[in-house]
């Protein structure tokens, strides 16, 4: 609950799209690949929905719990019940 | 009118009732007369002391007037205050009762005067020439009633120098004697609190102005010689202060106590009669003091021999270090010659630094611990010898060695009573000088190398210091993270942003593992858009409803959606191409 342990919601946010780092994530991974032009747009465009999903998840999640601090926990529950989502095609277990 | 009755005529309170009496008309109140006189003490005074210290003075005086007003109701200005009822009646009655041979006889006030010449200070002395020439009748009413003022005054505003004032004026005065230890003591003492306002007084004269600085100068340095002897002397009879010193008696020492008390009485003449003085005796002091501290390693040479208690001091001293100095500083003997001034850090530091083991568990720790302090100091010494913290660092080293020495002799109670002194030393630096750490010379000397090796690294260390903070991988996450917190529409805690961080990775790693598996599905090996929206098609993302490009429209920004949504452009082109 200290002030310094919490950040507050951010009022402004860069749209721009960090497409050097999302080619330079996938390369990374997955050396023997590479991306399509523009298809790093939408690497960046499925991260906003992830990151989106998970942000309106783990809120439902702290207003459940009464909280008006969205908490490491909430998060976690929103990763677990999106991951498997996000996780089908390959199917690897999915531990945090 | 005035004039003619402080100056010309005898003082006493008799004869300036009679001839106001006498000269003063029937009709005429008293009140205008009064407000002259105190007008023109006003005026000699400011002129011959430009400070506030006069001022004080003169509230100090006024205030005793009416002090003593209320003892004997014979003073002028008391008159003046109860004039408008009856003046003259009241003067009369005064002159009625008031004793024939009035307390305020000149002979009380000549009895003082050659104490302060021997005793007192210079502006004792100049202070004196002024009373007698504004207020000869008031100067006897504070040897009067010192007591009786001291209590009144310390209510008032300016009670420090007030009160300090009394001490000067009052105390020696009335209690010469036998108050003459107490009276230094308690000057000593209180040099430490209100140096400031002792020096003021003492430059009562114009001429005399610049002598300040120095003095002050000197003060520390007395002051600590001071404590020192009196610490070490034992605290003179009257010494309510000194209790802590006196707890510990030493049969050695109580013979020093004679000598060192008198340097306390015999420097303070010499310190007041004339001012030049007393930097020049300030500074032996220190140097005797230094001469205790150097004696014990023997080969330096001091100036000041003809000091007695210096060389008791040291014979002391010696004594004692004689015992533990296995080594021979070669270095205090440039620490000697270095000067006063670190001196004095020295003894202040050396007296901080014992302070520190001494207040824990003093015998035992201060035994062990100022030897491995000494020993570590030892080759820093060697290191810097010509610099005062080197010099510092020499005494420091040799007085725990002392000490050290005293303890191995378990007779010797010498250990504890420098031991015991150092409080006082430290309240004294305290008060004094709040210049050096203590360990400047361990902590300096020992950090120095760092400092320089720091100084030199940080600008490496530095430049790449930044980057790796930038690892873009991180700062990438952190962007996504950002439009987390953006989207959450709450405050969050920093976990659970390390949280989000945390499953983007996953995310990530996941992520490139579909695409890879839907790329090689397509028999790819490059990602094209159809699988990232089979990806999200999968997810749930897109759906029949919801197309991708309706995604793209939604979320990302014009120019994003310029390359990834095909449009016709001008000259039959469309872009991006299909």
């Amino acid at each position: 609950m200290a002030l310094s342990t919490t950040v507050s919601q951010r009022k402004l946010i860069k749209r721009k799209a960090p497409r050097g780092f999302l080619k330079r994530v996938f390369k990374q991974r997955k050396p023997h690949l590479r991306l399509e032009t523009s298809s790093d747009l939408l690497v960046h465009l499925n991260c906003l929905l992830f990151v989106h999903r998970l942000a309106e998840e783990s809120r439902t999640n702290a207003c459940e719990n009464k909280c008006g601090i969205i908490k490491k926990d909430h998060v976690l529950a929103a990763a677990k019940k999106w991951f498997h989502v996000y996780n089908t095609f390959t199917a690897l277990p999915f531990v945090l | 009118m005035a004039d003619s009755y402080s100056l010309d005529c005898e003082p006493t309170t008799r004869t300036l009732l009679r001839r106001v009496l006498d000269t003063a008309d029937p009709l005429t109140p008293r009140r205008p007369r009064s407000a002259r006189t105190s007008a023109q003490r006003a005026l000699l005074e400011t002129p011959s002391s430009k400070k506030l210290r006069s001022q004080t003075k003169m509230t100090a005086r006024r205030r005793s007037h009416k002090a003593r007003s209320i003892d004997r109701l014979a003073h002028i200005q008391a008159g003046g205050h109860l004039e408008e009822q009856t003046p003259r009646t009241l003067l009369k009655n005064i002159l009625l009762t008031a004793p024939e041979s009035s307390i305020v006889l000149p002979e009380s006030v000549v009895k003082p005067v050659p104490a302060p010449q021997v005793v007192q200070t210079s502006r004792r002395e100049s202070s004196r020439g002024s009373l007698e020439l504004q207020l000869p009748e008031v100067e006897p009413s504070t040897t009067l009633a010192p007591g009786l003022l001291a209590p009144g005054r310390r209510k008032q505003r300016l009670r420090l120098s007030v009160f300090q004032q009394g001490m000067d004026q009052g105390l020696p005065l009335s209690q010469e004697p036998y108050g003459n230890a107490d009276a230094s003591s308690i000057t000593s003492s209180l040099n430490l609190t209100f140096a400031t306002p002792l020096q003021p007084q003492s430059v009562k004269r114009p001429g005399l102005a610049r002598r300040p600085p120095t003095r002050r100068a000197v003060d520390v340095g007395t002051f600590l010689q001071d404590m020192q002897d009196t610490s070490l002397a034992l605290a003179p009879p009257g010494d309510s202060l000194r209790t802590p010193v006196t707890t510990l008696p030493t049969d050695t020492v109580l013979e020093d106590t004679q000598p060192f008390s008198q340097p306390l009485l015999g420097r303070s003449p010499s310190v007041q009669h004339s001012l030049p003085c007393p930097s020049h005796s300030g500074a032996k002091d220190v140097e005797r003091a230094v001469g205790h501290r150097t004696w014990s390693s023997g080969p330096r040479l001091q100036n000041s021999g003809p000091g007695k208690p210096a060389q008791l001091m040291a014979g002391k001293v010696e004594e004692v270090g004689a015992l533990a100095l296995g080594f021979p500083n070669t270095s205090s003997n440039i620490s000697g010659e270095d000067g006063v001034e670190p001196l004095q850090n020295g003894v202040g530091e050396e007296a901080e630094g014992r302070m520190k083991e001494g207040l824990s568990m003093r015998e035992v720790e201060e035994a062990t611990g100022a030897q491995g302090s000494a020993r570590a100091e030892e080759p820093e010494e060697h290191t810097e010898v010509t610099e005062a913290e080197g010099s510092q660092g020499a005494i420091e080293a040799k007085e725990p060695e002392g000490s050290s020495g005293d303890e191995d002799t378990p007779g010797r109670t010498a250990s504890p009573e420098l031991a015991s002194s150092t409080p006082e030393f430290l309240r004294a630096r305290r008060l004094q000088f709040p210049e050096p750490a203590p360990p400047p010379s361990t902590a300096v000397l020992t950090s120095e190398p760092p400092e320089t090796l720091s100084a030199r690294l940080p600008p490496r260390t530095r430049i790449p210091g930044p980057r790796p903070r930038q690892d873009p991988y991180k700062t990438g996450l952190n962007h996504y993270a950002k439009l987390f917190s953006f989207y959450a529409k709450m405050p969050m805690e920093k976990k659970s942003l390390e949280m989000v961080e945390k499953c983007l990775d996953k995310y990530f790693q996941h992520l490139c593992d579909d695409l890879e598996v839907f790329a090689a599905h397509a028999g790819r090996k490059t990602v094209r858009p159809e699988d990232l929206e089979l990806l999200m098609r999968r997810q749930g993302l897109v759906t029949d409803q919801v197309s991708l490009h309706v995604l793209v429209e939604r979320h990302l920004p014009l120019e994003y959606r310029q390359l990834l949504i095909p449009c016709a452009f001008s000259g039959n082109s469309v872009f991006p191409a299909q």
